[in-house]
């Protein structure tokens, strides 16, 4: 069975932690700056006082005059997210992390661990942290896990019968399924309010008239979508921080300050001699808010001069001084060193070479970014039956 | 296609297409645009002794914008397609 964990409004929670006076509070998380404003998830007096997640903020504020924004933290939620992960991981969960907030694990692997998917369910919350109000769900399919969650009561688990996936979904409101607001109210101008309303219509209909979003959305209704679960590769725990008894903003001071931290984490016994692929830099600013940044390098490198080339000029994109600057090393290479040629490769060596740019592109863009042409029925006189794409992971 | 993969996934999967057809069946509009010039008409008859059969009036088309499209009409679910690699 697909299992689901879910925190709602995840970001909120993070930045109230060391606030929780404020969740008894109207409060609401600000929108992002530069963006559409719309509000963030919001506490339960907020709710209270009719203020909703998605609200433009005018309206909010006209609403509730006392609500309280509170800024995002992308760094304070990152690492929290992350502590909710590595917790999961240590009791035995393999988790694919989708966002802050939501997550899936497949429970095969721990079902005869833990004695049943029920069982499973209720240790992965208690890894989770009875703090984050954080609800479970378990189906045979994605979407139902995750409806099953999105439904159940903080701490508590769902458990989809396999046989009753379509009966269950059936009823649910149509807010739970990932379609663009414009056609949801489309379709509920159409009467269809109901998750099993969508199911109940015919295939090619729902796709004329919404498109492939509203085919995707018709399937899981169906309960037909039949994507897996892929768990990450549990990350490096290689970070170091540089705390500044002031704010800084010279450039100066903090590309001394990246130095010093590529010395620090390049001298760590756990890299092992490995070449870094992936790298995120973050800043803790001035003023409360975080600041963060990911980089693929072209080639895995372990040396102190291209890294800090690398990651020097992201430094120049810091939109405020700074309290302290961090780095962390996110994806390692698997061999210590390389052999450089004298002569073009081929054979062995070239195929070496791309199975390397293959995990390049891997380490950038997630697991399933590559895949193969795989030839089935070339003379087939239908397109689509004459080869498939399989991912090559 | 998606940039990412969990599981196999067709090549050329038809895309549903918004077309607008004249009294002989052929394409005028495909996606709002209007059609120059049919190139080539063609017809898949196949997996009849199924109980998915394929039944499908194939169009090569120009655009006004210069763009060729291969679209399709599927006579089992009435509706129109866009494809690659037809």
């Amino acid at each position: 069975m697909i299992a689901c964990i879910l925190v709602p409004g995840f970001e909120l929670q993070a930045a109230l932690h060391d606030r929780p006076r404020l969740c008894l509070r109207a409060a609401a998380l600000a929108p992002l700056p530069g963006t559409e404003p719309l509000l963030g998830p919001v506490t339960a007096a907020a709710e209270a006082a009719g203020v909703r997640s998605g609200m433009r903020l005018g309206e909010a504020l006209a609403t509730c005059p006392s609500l309280v924004l509170v800024e995002r933290d992308a760094l304070l939620v990152q690492t929290e997210w992350e502590q909710v992960i590595r917790r999961l991981e240590d009791n035995g969960f393999a988790v694919e992390p989708v966002e802050p907030g939501c997550l899936y694990f497949d429970t095969r692997g721990v079902e005869r661990l833990y004695g049943g998917v029920a069982a499973s369910l209720k240790r992965a919350l208690a890894a989770v942290g009875s703090t984050w109000n954080a609800t479970a769900g378990a189906a045979d399919r994605r979407f139902a896990a995750l409806a099953a969650a999105a439904i159940a009561r903080p701490g508590q688990a769902v458990v989809v019968d396999d046989e009753r996936t379509r009966e269950f979904l059936a009823p649910l409101p149509l807010t739970l399924m990932p379609l663009e607001e414009g056609r949801r109210a489309e379709l509920q101008d159409l009467g269809i309010k109901k998750i099993g309303q969508l199911a109940g219509l015919p295939g090619s209909a729902v796709a004329e008239r919404l498109g492939p979003d509203g085919r995707r959305a018709w399937s899981l209704a169906r309960a037909e979508d039949a994507t897996k679960v892929t768990a990450r590769t549990p990350a490096t725990d290689l970070v170091e921080r540089l705390e500044f008894p002031e704010a800084v903003a010279n450039e100066l001071t903090l590309r001394r300050a990246l130095t010093a931290l590529l010395d620090r984490i390049l001298a760590r016994p756990e890299r092992g001699g490995r070449e870094i692929r992936k790298v995120a830099l973050s800043a803790r600013l001035v003023g409360g808010g975080s600041w963060r940044r990911t980089m693929t390098l072209r080639e895995p490198s372990g040396e102190r001069g291209t890294l800090r080339a690398a990651l020097g000029p992201k430094l120049a994109e810091l939109p405020a001084p700074v309290l302290s600057l961090g780095l962390e090393l996110l994806t390692l290479s698997e061999s210590e060193g390389r052999q450089l040629a004298l002569v073009p490769p081929e054979g062995e060596e070239l195929e070496t070479r791309l199975q390397e740019g293959l995990r390049q592109v891997r380490a950038h863009a997630g697991a399933g970014a590559v895949a193969t042409v795989v030839e089935v029925a070339p003379w087939s006189r239908i397109p689509e039956q004459r080869a498939l794409l399989v991912p090559r992971d | 296609m998606s940039a990412r993969l969990n599981a196999a996934a067709r090549l050329n999967e038809p895309r549903p297409a918004l077309v607008a057809e004249g009294f002989d069946g052929s394409p005028q509009r495909v996606n709002r645009q209007g059609v120059e010039v049919v190139r080539e008409e063609w017809r898949v008859l196949d997996r009849w002794w199924t109980e998915e059969p394929v039944n499908r009036r194939y169009f090569e088309v120009v655009l006004e914008s210069g763009q060729n499209v291969v679209v399709f009409r599927d006579d089992e679910r009435g509706c129109w397609f866009s494809q690659r690699g037809a």
